[in-house]
């Protein structure tokens, strides 16, 4: 009866197995980089979305003229799932030179010393130039580890053809916004009247931030969450009843599906709120099924007509790997790319649709287009705490999210957002 | 698993089914002096030397590299910190039990831990249930249609994870799905736009019934392969003393097979114990940590949240877990040995 006995040595080897699912941390692995014979290879992690391919060649076409026998080799990545990828890249032995890290994210890496720091460069990169909201996050204890590249906040795209009908003008205020929504339904009780995903929590930030609060708050020298206060709860019930004009899922968020390619193309939307690139998006996804998008776009109204509501402003920082090969060359190419000339360019590329880093770059929108209303509420824009604990609070399970969730689904905003302060004072004051 | 008994040249004249009778293994008194040559019977005797560890080697180094040293930097990492900072900077950080102490006194990790025996134990049950029965099927079925079972069994056996929690995502789809579907038409009010993901318990269930319909195929073609050992002179007999089909089953079915029942479902207590990408992929572990199993609970505290260490942890504390279970089924087979 020996088979016995080695059936139960291979249920014992199945046992173990599970430590291999476990968390097996790869390090080490190998890039490929600097190839043999002198010739560098730079490369350069940006995003999706991003950086418009024709700008991209043009700068490292003009890079590699200075720098003979060197390849910039630019790697696109995918937002989801980003903190994990540039957390293993950065603790290789041959990371990526450059970087591209979100706004909200930067200080995160900064305190783990996996930037290089970049304070002693701020005369070649320009520093004073540049556009004054969008330095703090590249700041940590008076160290710059990174340098900002563009900036790009959520408007309200509308479909022109729906808001004709139902006789309805972009709102200047909320109450207009819902007077709106209102009669959107009454006029195609079919369509969305908007399309508001349950955890869209950008846009739940700015509502809060409308109301002269914030996400979390400094007490002493430590960071508590802020959800469980009134502000929070107000500004809550606000993007509910905004919500109620929605069939969209209460437990997603605008990715998942992606609102932008899955959803709106396939029409019965009349409004959503979205970046740039997600107009962009959708625009191309109606080409390909072979109908036009007719899209006007209004900034997120805010409680009085004066100010339009505040928005998140989202955007991106270039930062070098503390690790990185090349830290010279790297220096020289963030300072080319992300410098006046090119940002000028950049700005024209996207047609403004991304604020360049510097006031200087600025290129004026064309009247009814998304970058005129996302530059008239710009003004607003504000960020997430500016603090490294930050990115831990952003991680998934993303607490905001199920906060939202639930008081969407009519739990106690208080209650709920209780129970999210708990789990960001745990993440936001660790480092 | 091997059929043949190994090694011995001696001519066992009663092999299977009935054990009992070879029980004194002493050779049948040869009749005559030396009147045939026995042929030898297939085998030889095993090669000596090298030759044996040579052939073992290749399967025993890479259990080693992918399981043994996995394993044992796993329980290095348990006791150290090691989160985003720790692994940028990869300095190492000694905690000693911090992890596990944190864990132990971690109600959370309680929860996951009631939640992950239950699932698993129901989960276990209804697949045994309902493998057996549909190895009970297919043994009475006629040619064709055990074909047609055999064929959708294995069909469902064969399709990849990810892409099977795929499908079972859309038929449970908010919007689009076909259960809602069927729900409103078959009467059922409030199906216009159920979300079947809005619990924990409803996550768990729709997993449960992926688990389910994936692991059956494994237990009813088992069931079927070892029915078909059972001579069918014994179900003659039982049917001749009047004996009930549950009475047969019980009888008959279950004595014969029992190792094969013992074996079965031990092995689906690990498969669906450490059953990591059905229920992560089905969502993410969601709504608000609810539908958390161990494996995806030390996946998220690891890669999602960069708590390595504590993620090892959970995952030692996990094989602890599922050793102590197994050691009931060791302790069965150690006495069987002994018993032989």
């Amino acid at each position: 009866m020996k088979r016995k006995l080695i059936a139960a040595i291979g249920v014992a080897g199945m046992m173990v197995s599970i430590a291999a699912c476990g968390s097996d941390s790869d390090k080490g692995k190998d890039g490929g980089k600097a190839s043999a014979g002198g010739d560098k290879t730079l490369t350069v992690w940006v995003m999706d979305g991003s950086a418009p391919d024709a700008w991209m060649a043009e700068v490292n076409k003009a890079f590699e003229a200075k720098h003979p026998g060197v390849k910039v080799k630019v790697e696109k990545q995918i937002w989801n799932g980003i903190q994990e990828k540039v957390t293993t890249a950065l603790s290789e032995d041959t990371p990526p030179d450059v970087l591209e890290l979100g706004n909200t994210q930067t200080a995160g890496y900064a305190v783990t010393g996996g930037l290089a720091d970049l304070t002693g460069d701020k005369a070649t990169l320009g520093y004073d130039a540049w556009n004054k909201g969008m330095v703090a996050s590249n700041e940590l204890d008076g160290k710059l580890y990174s340098a900002p590249w563009y900036a790009a906040n959520r408007v309200v795209v509308y479909d022109k053809a729906a808001y004709k009908k139902a006789g309805v003008t972009p709102p200047k205020t909320r109450a207009e916004w819902i007077e709106g929504l209102k009669k959107l339904k009454a006029s195609d009780p079919k369509s969305q009247a908007i399309y508001l995903p349950g955890q869209s929590w950008y846009v739940l930030a700015g509502l809060i931030w409308d109301e002269g609060s914030d996400l979390a708050v400094k007490d002493g020298d430590k960071w508590k969450g802020n959800l469980s206060s009134p502000e929070a709860a107000a500004a809550m019930n606000f993007y509910k009843e905004l919500a109620s004009y929605s069939t969209a899922p209460k437990d997603k968020d605008e990715a998942t599906p992606q609102q932008s390619t899955d959803v709106v193309p396939k029409g019965g939307v009349a409004s959503w709120i979205g970046l740039g690139w997600e107009a962009g998006g959708a625009i191309d996804a109606m080409k390909k099924a072979g109908k036009t998008a007719d899209f006007g776009y209004f900034p997120i109204p805010g409680k009085t007509a004066d100010k339009p509501g505040s928005v998140f402003l989202g955007g991106s920082n270039l930062a070098i790997a503390e690790r990185s090969q090349n830290k010279e060359l790297a220096k020289e190419w963030l300072a080319l790319a992300a410098g006046k000339d090119f940002m000028t360019k950049y700005a024209a590329a996207t047609e403004g649709a991304l604020l360049p880093n510097t006031d200087a770059a600025q290129f004026k929108p064309a009247a009814g287009s998304f970058a005129e209303a996302m530059a008239l509420s710009s003004a607003s824009g504000k960020v997430t705490p500016v603090t490294p604990g930050w990115a831990n609070v952003e991680t998934a399970p993303n607490p905001i999210k199920d906060y939202m969730t639930k008081v969407l689904k009519g739990e106690d905003a208080k209650a709920a957002g209780e129970a999210a302060d708990k789990v960001i004072n745990e993440r936001i004051n660790q480092q | 698993m091997t059929v043949d008994s190994q090694g011995t040249a001696t001519a066992d004249p009663q092999d299977a089914p009935g054990r009992a009778a070879g029980k004194s293994q002493t050779p049948p008194p040869s009749s005559g002096p030396k009147e045939v040559l026995q042929p030898p019977r297939g085998r030889r005797s095993l090669p000596s030397g090298l030759l044996p560890y040579l052939l073992v080697a290749p399967a025993l180094l890479s259990m080693a590299a992918l399981l043994l040293y996995p394993l044992i930097r796993n329980v290095i990492l348990s006791f150290q910190q090691l989160n985003r900072k720790e692994f940028i900077t990869r300095e190492t950080v000694w905690t000693g039990f911090d992890n596990y102490t944190e864990l132990l006194g971690d109600s959370h990790f309680w929860t996951v831990v009631v939640r992950s025996v239950v699932f698993t134990a129901v989960n276990v049950a209804l697949i045994m249930a309902i493998g057996t029965g549909i190895g009970l099927l297919l043994n009475r079925l006629g040619k064709k249609m055990r074909l047609v079972l055999s064929l959708s069994l294995m069909f469902a056996w064969a399709m990849p994870i990810v892409a099977s929690v795929t499908v079972f995502r859309w038929l449970f789809d908010e919007q689009f799905g076909v259960a809602n579907w069927v729900m409103r038409t078959l009467g059922f009010s409030g199906y216009e736009q159920h979300n079947w993901f809005e619990t924990g318990f409803s996550t768990l269930v729709i997993i449960l019934l992926l688990l389910v319909w994936g692991s059956v195929p494994f237990v009813a073609l088992n069931m079927y392969a070892g029915l078909t050992t059972v001579g069918t002179e014994l179900y003659e007999a039982a049917k001749m003393d009047g004996a009930s089909g549950w009475r047969t089953f019980w009888a008959v079915v279950f004595p014969n097979l029992k190792s094969f029942f013992m074996i079965t479902t031990f092995l689906e207590i690990i498969w669906i114990f450490k059953a990591f990408a059905q229920v992560y992929a089905m969502n993410q572990g969601g709504p608000d940590r609810g539908s958390e199993t161990l494996p995806v609970y030390a996946y998220i505290e690891g890669v999602g949240q960069f708590h390595y260490g504590v993620a090892a942890a959970i995952s030692i504390l996990t094989i602890v877990m599922l050793i102590a279970v197994m050691s009931f089924y060791f302790r069965l087979i150690l006495k069987q040995e002994e018993e032989l």
